[in-house]
């Protein structure tokens, strides 16, 4: 193998590329990154057997090959070098040469035979806006539960809904729906996507504003978007039925700040205990609503915001983490809570967008 | 039967030699035998990954070492699925971190939204015995052709013996031999909680539309809807326009549809039109059968005898056997030994309901009761008609269900003669041969003993 190329190019397929790379699994392939040279381009590949993911980038190949190199190795040298270079890249003996402009580097190739294929996907095609359907994705993939336990919502689920697509996650605490208008020609079916994959291509995609390609077939899903095409598999099984658990009437409505809710939730992160419980005592008729923070070891803090309220007086606790989470993907300055009693969810959403929704559930006290 | 889990374990065994143990572990690990069929062995990977590099970098091996485990292997094709056995182990582990959060009331993970059948409701579970048969032949015509032989299915049997599995597994595999065809499975209770929620936000056409839509719906638990007037009338006409269409209409219900009270005469008469059948209590043989298909893998566990012991006293309901059958393998594995018939005997003295017995009094209270009668008056010596008639029919049944002797029966009704017993007996034994009203009250009256 023989090749030269743009350093800032091949750093940065490899740094995303080694993104995907297992740490801790025992085959020694998956912790490595494949370099494929033919034609007219530099393949790379990386997988951790759930999500695998090759970027070609352009390349003046001299002589066709394979390398199998270790992705952290690799992706810190190439971030160390300056990226307005040219590298050269070659097999010598078996290992692999990198040279650039001031610098000769051997680097440890592995046999690749035990590098796994990654699976292309060949069934429905889609073509959509990637940055709206990264938007869905931004929208919601905080609010997925990191337990492995239950696969189901260990994931973004994404459903057509009229002439929009569903973007949802929860971890059971808490729930965030996201509606976005995407215009396909054909219509997506229901897709469960692990969210540790589904923040990969997140972070992959992000900021791409393109088209982007989506196959899929049951169990599995591609993405190519550009010169990078993503593959993850699905998750076969059954969202929860959250819409029968969205309050359909509320007792309670508030209208805050955005800025002005942040600031408080900021003195209740100093206050909060363990289990990062604040409290807010909404009453109406004497225009207080309160946010209170106590911890034993600590002290306690009591603040109060001016907003918009009516309906019954409430009090619930409940975590403030949960609420900050929302108001980062929120761009309007009013932020809408609606309570409907005491062990019910809230609902938060910015004032006047309907495409967005947060479910909390207020704490045991 | 080929074991397909011990084919497989040798065939592990045997891969494991020839490989390193991070290829082994990686590739192989809950990997299963899905199933054998005609020598083409379906093996079920996790992942797409998994089936890749099966197929394209050990597929030889894979082959040799099923060759030399079993013979009549042709083929292997690898299928992405999930291993059951597998992911109930993992789920015992519940993490409960934050116990002071409350969760969102989140429902079931595993009905199909689309549709609400549950998928673990299939024919393949389904043990078909003499208790059954008929329902069971029923469901197979109408899975041949849905809408045109037995429009509506109408099930009904005692609560745990299958109603809801037969119905459901019909929905199934509808479906999965007409893809094209939406099946729609609900219960009566959560249909009425739609129906009077779309009334409230006045979308009632949205209402009639979203069921219109389905090929196939089965409605489950239909008895309770005698008390609601409202949905009974929405239920007709969405029955007409099932039928009209020729769609197939499927509902359980706990008792015939003569005798839900309430019921309307024009909805009584639809649901005869099609198939009315019953689900009896399983058979002995049936129980058997029942129980070595629970037992499943735990089998070895469970000798014959214990078996047989089980099904000759638990004897009803299939939900409360599947219990029992928990409590024994539980033992048995909490033991690490196969139990002895004497120790599930104390297991299980508690599930073994008596045989209920009724007094003659009961017998007349729940007559009375039924004829809106005082209960005193059929111990008394009026000859007023309608008492004449309850009193005969006590006597009946004293004698004919309860086998009690005819002088006897005259002692505890008001001390009558036994050759009067013996008239009345004879009386309404003649009239249920002539009077079809007669029999179905007598049906009625029965189903109340129960």
């Amino acid at each position: 193998m023989k090749l030269e190329c743009s350093v800032e190019k091949i750093k940065n397929a490899i740094v995303n590329a080694a993104r995907v790379t297992s740490k801790n699994l025992t085959l020694p392939a998956l912790q490595s990154i494949l370099l494929v040279a033919s034609g007219k381009s530099l393949k790379i590949r990386a997988t951790n057997l759930n999500l695998g993911i090759e970027i070609e980038i352009p390349a003046k190949i001299e002589k066709e090959g394979v390398a199998l190199i270790k992705a952290d190795v690799i992706g810190n040298f190439f971030s160390s070098i300056n990226p307005k270079e040219q590298t050269t890249l070659s097999l010598e003996n078996d290992n692999l040469l990198i040279t650039t402009k001031n610098s000769k580097t051997i680097v440890k190739n592995y046999p690749h035979d035990d590098f796994p294929t990654i699976p292309r996907v060949s069934g429905e095609v889609i073509s959509i806006p990637s940055k709206k359907f990264i938007e869905g994705f931004k929208n919601v993939y905080y609010a997925a539960s990191i337990s492995e336990g239950k696969p189901e919502i260990a994931s973004i689920y994404i459903y057509p809904e009229d002439d929009m697509f569903v973007f949802v996650a929860t971890d059971s605490f808490r729930l965030a729906e996201k509606k976005v208008k995407i215009k396909t020609q054909s219509p997506i079916p229901t897709i469960i996507i692990p969210i540790k994959n589904a923040t990969e291509i997140l972070r992959v995609f992000d900021g791409e504003d393109e088209e982007m390609r989506i196959e899929m077939t049951k169990n599995q899903i591609a993405f190519s978007l550009g010169s990078t095409y993503i593959t993850s598999r699905l998750i076969d099984g059954t969202f929860p039925d959250y819409k029968q658990i969205m309050p359909k009437t509320q007792t309670t409505d508030v209208v805050v700040l955005k800025q002005d809710l942040l600031g408080v939730l900021k003195t209740s992160n100093i206050f909060s205990d363990k289990f990062n419980q604040i409290t807010l005592v909404v009453k109406p008729k004497e225009k207080l609503l309160a946010f209170k923070a106590k911890n034993t070891d600590v002290g306690e803090s009591t603040s109060t915001l001016a907003g918009a309220l009516s309906g019954e007086n409430i009090e619930v606790s409940l975590n403030y983490k949960y609420l900050l989470d929302c108001l980062q993907v929120i761009p309007q300055d009013s932020i809408s809570i609606g309570f409907s009693g005491n062990n019910k969810a809230i609902i938060i959403r910015g004032v006047s967008d309907n495409s967005f929704t947060y479910l909390v559930m207020p704490m045991n006290r | 039967m080929l074991d397909t889990k011990e084919l497989w374990g040798k065939c592990l065994l045997e891969i494991e030699g020839e490989l390193s143990k991070a290829n082994f572990s990686t590739w192989f690990k809950n990997t299963f035998i899905l199933k054998e069929d005609g020598g083409v062995i379906q093996i079920g990977v996790p992942n797409e990954f998994v089936k890749d590099w099966l197929l394209n970098k050990y597929s030889k091996l894979i082959m040799r070492v099923l060759n030399n485990n079993y013979e009549y292997v042709r083929g292997a094709e690898y299928v992405i699925a999930k291993n059951e056995s597998k992911q109930k182990a993992e789920e015992v582990a519940p993490i409960n971190k934050l116990l002071i959060n409350k969760e969102l009331p989140l429902q079931d993970l595993y009905i199909n939204k689309d549709d609400n059948l549950n998928p673990r409701y299939t024919f393949d579970t389904f043990i078909v015995g003499r208790f059954n048969e008929f329902a069971y032949a029923a469901a197979q015509a109408i899975i041949k052709t849905p809408g045109m032989t037995y429009n509506p299915f109408f099930v009904y049997g005692n609560t745990g013996l299958g109603k809801t599995h037969l119905i459901q597994a019909v929905g199934n595999t509808i479906k999965e031999k007409y893809p094209e065809k939406k099946v729609f499975y609900i219960t009566l209770e959560r249909f009425a909680t739609d129906f009077i929620n779309a009334i409230q936000a006045s979308k009632a056409n949205s209402f009639k539309e979203k069921y219109r839509k389905y090929d196939v719906i089965i409605i489950d638990d239909i008895q309770f809807v005698g008390k609601m007037e409202k949905i009974q009338e929405e239920l007709f006409h969405l029955f007409n326009a099932f039928y009209e269409n020729n769609r197939q209409i499927i509902f359980s219900s706990d008792k015939h549809a003569n005798y839900i009270p309430g019921l309307e005469e024009r909805l009584k008469s639809r649901f005869a039109q099609g198939m009315i059948l019953d689900i009896g209590e399983p058979e002995y043989e049936s129980r058997v059968a029942i129980l070595k298909a629970k037992a499943g893998e735990y089998r070895s566990l469970l000798p014959d005898e214990i078996i047989e012991y089980v099904a000759e006293v638990l004897q009803g309901n299939i939900r409360e056997l599947e219990g029992s059958l928990n409590t024994i393998i539980c033992q048995t594995q909490l033991k690490n030994r196969p139990l002895t018939v004497t120790e599930i005997k104390t297991f299980l003295k508690n599930n073994i309901k008596a045989k209920k017995s009724v007094s003659v009094k009961d017998v007349v209270k729940i007559i009375a009761d039924f004829y809106h009668i005082e209960e005193e008056s059929i111990y008394e010596k009026t000859r007023r008609k309608e008492i004449v008639k309850a009193r005969q029919i006590v006597m009946y049944i004293l004698r004919e269900d309860f086998n009690i002797s005819y002088p006897l029966i005259g002692q505890k009704l008001g001390g009558k003669d036994h050759t009067t017993v013996i008239h009345s007996y004879l009386k309404i034994k003649n009239d249920l041969k002539k009077d079809m009203g007669l029999s179905q009250e007598l049906e009625q009256i029965k189903a109340l003993f129960k």
